[in-house]
């Protein structure tokens, strides 16, 4: 067991294989997303993995984008993950 | 991003979020974006605007502003010329205040004139060539002196701008007194002896003795029982009383010249003889100052003081006019004077008078040196004819 554990971390250091969205006050930073779905001022959708997340909020607007990173600034409402 | 080549592009759209979208979908990283009216403005790198370019060809895509070396070849690139110039201006100020524009030898002597120039031009030293360095100059200095031990003395090389000075002091040799074997000393002029001081030969004048111009006064034969002994150079100092006829007039009317205190200031240009003005000047009567403000070989800048001036006359009363005209007829002669001589004597022999003018004849006499050295090439040496001859 602790040996799978191992396993799965030094492939997440390598391969970055871990997601996660962290949230602050007006900001909110996706890390490993897949597909920038929609975006419009009020909604974003992505997909990560093989979830939707749907983000909701006022004058959202793109800040920072690479491929695997995106960095959202706005009035956050609502984060909501659905499953495929 | 250190290494990477930031570029600020401006991809023109309505919509700025269909646009975020496709660069999403294309893999672009957006470090910064700002959105205008329409167009919005993206910080990515260079290789991402050359994606864009490549998969967005409906918008309209340019770059707007880079940093790194990218920002400094654009800048480069757009000031091209004024770089250029600017780099080529310096280039050509550092040589202008480097070159020697004119060598200015400070001697009246032509010899000593050529001489150097032919020293320094074999030394390198021409005009429009580089000016050369302290220790070189010094260098070329001493060479140039141990060269012309026999005529120059001291030699010194300045730059003022670029004009290269040559002050330069010429080694006076003492020449032999006169430089003849044989020489009598005549009589310059009609006189009449009043001293006599013999150093060399035979006074055959005395004092208060009179002579003729020519007259020879100390003679170089030495004669024992007349015959001749030896011939030398006569030396000695002859002063004698010599006269002079002046005649001189004055006007009544005197005119002076009154400042009327208006001063204009205008900027001539000066190329060789030829003065040109920058302002038409407005003053019809009046005195120049010049300052020069830049010399360059023959071309000239001055500034110009322009003072205005009143001719204004006045009349002398018959007295003034009298006394004026006799000082002007003892300056006239007085210009012919030198040291230890002067007016002895003088008296107004004619006084005319008219409307206008004072016409007078001033006789004076004056103290003179009169005596002449004058070299003997044969023949009866105390012959006036022939000393005036030899003389001219």
């Amino acid at each position: 067991m602790n040996n799978l554990h191992f396993k799965e971390f030094f492939k997440n250091f390598l391969f970055d294989l871990d997601n996660f969205i962290t949230i602050y006050d007006d900001t909110l930073h996706v890390f490993n997303f897949n597909k920038l779905n929609k975006l419009s001022d009020t909604e974003i959708v992505l997909t990560i993995n093989n979830k939707i997340v749907k983000i909701e909020g006022e004058n959202l607007k793109i800040k920072q984008m690479t491929k695997q990173e995106l960095l959202i600034k706005g009035t956050l409402k609502k984060v909501e993950f659905k499953y495929d | 991003m250190i290494n990477e080549k930031i570029v600020w592009v401006k991809i023109k759209t309505k919509n700025y979020y269909s646009i975020l979208t496709k660069l999403s979908d294309i893999g672009v990283t957006l470090y910064d974006n700002k959105k205008n009216k329409e167009e919005i403005l993206i910080k990515t790198t260079y290789e991402d605007y050359q994606r864009i370019k490549k998969f967005l060809i409906s918008y309209k895509i340019e770059i707007v502003d880079t940093s790194g070396f990218l920002k400094i070849k654009e800048i480069i690139k757009k000031y091209l010329v004024f770089t250029l110039s600017s780099i080529l201006s310096v280039i050509i100020l550092i040589l202008v205040n480097n070159l020697i524009f004119k060598i200015d030898i400070k001697s009246s002597n032509k010899n000593i004139q050529e001489l150097l120039e032919r020293e320094l031009k074999k030394a390198g030293i021409k005009t429009l060539t580089l000016k050369k360095s302290h220790q070189k100059i010094e260098e070329i200095v001493n060479n140039i002196l141990d060269n012309n031990k026999d005529t120059l003395e001291w030699l010194e090389i300045k730059y003022d701008g670029l004009i290269m000075n040559v002050y330069v002091t010429e080694k006076t040799i003492l020449k032999k007194e006169e430089g003849y074997d044989k020489c009598n000393i005549i009589s310059k002029s009609d006189a009449k002896i009043t001293s006599l001081n013999l150093y060399r030969g035979v006074a055959l004048k005395e004092i208060n003795d009179y002579v003729v111009k020519g007259e020879v006064i100390i003679s170089g034969e030495i004669t024992h029982n007349e015959e001749i002994k030896n011939n030398v150079c006569a030396s000695g100092e002859v002063y004698g009383e010599v006269w002079y006829k002046v005649k001189v007039s004055v006007p009544y009317n005197e005119y002076y010249i009154k400042y009327t205190g208006k001063n204009r200031y205008n900027i001539s240009f000066q190329i060789d003889d030829n003065e040109y003005l920058l302002f038409r000047s407005r003053i019809s009567k009046k005195k120049e100052e010049k300052t020069l403000l830049y010399k360059l070989n023959d071309f000239s800048i001055n500034l110009l003081r322009e003072k205005e001036y009143v001719l204004s006359t006045h009349k002398l009363s018959e007295d003034e006019a009298y006394n004026k005209a006799l000082k002007l007829a003892e300056e006239k002669v007085k210009l012919k004077l030198k040291e230890n001589e002067g007016i002895l004597y003088k008296k107004v022999l004619k006084k005319e008078l008219n409307d206008s003018t004072i016409y007078l004849e001033v006789f004076i006499v004056t103290k003179e040196n009169i005596g002449e050295v004058t070299q003997v090439l044969g023949g009866n040496q105390n012959d006036p004819k022939l000393n005036n001859e030899n003389n001219e």
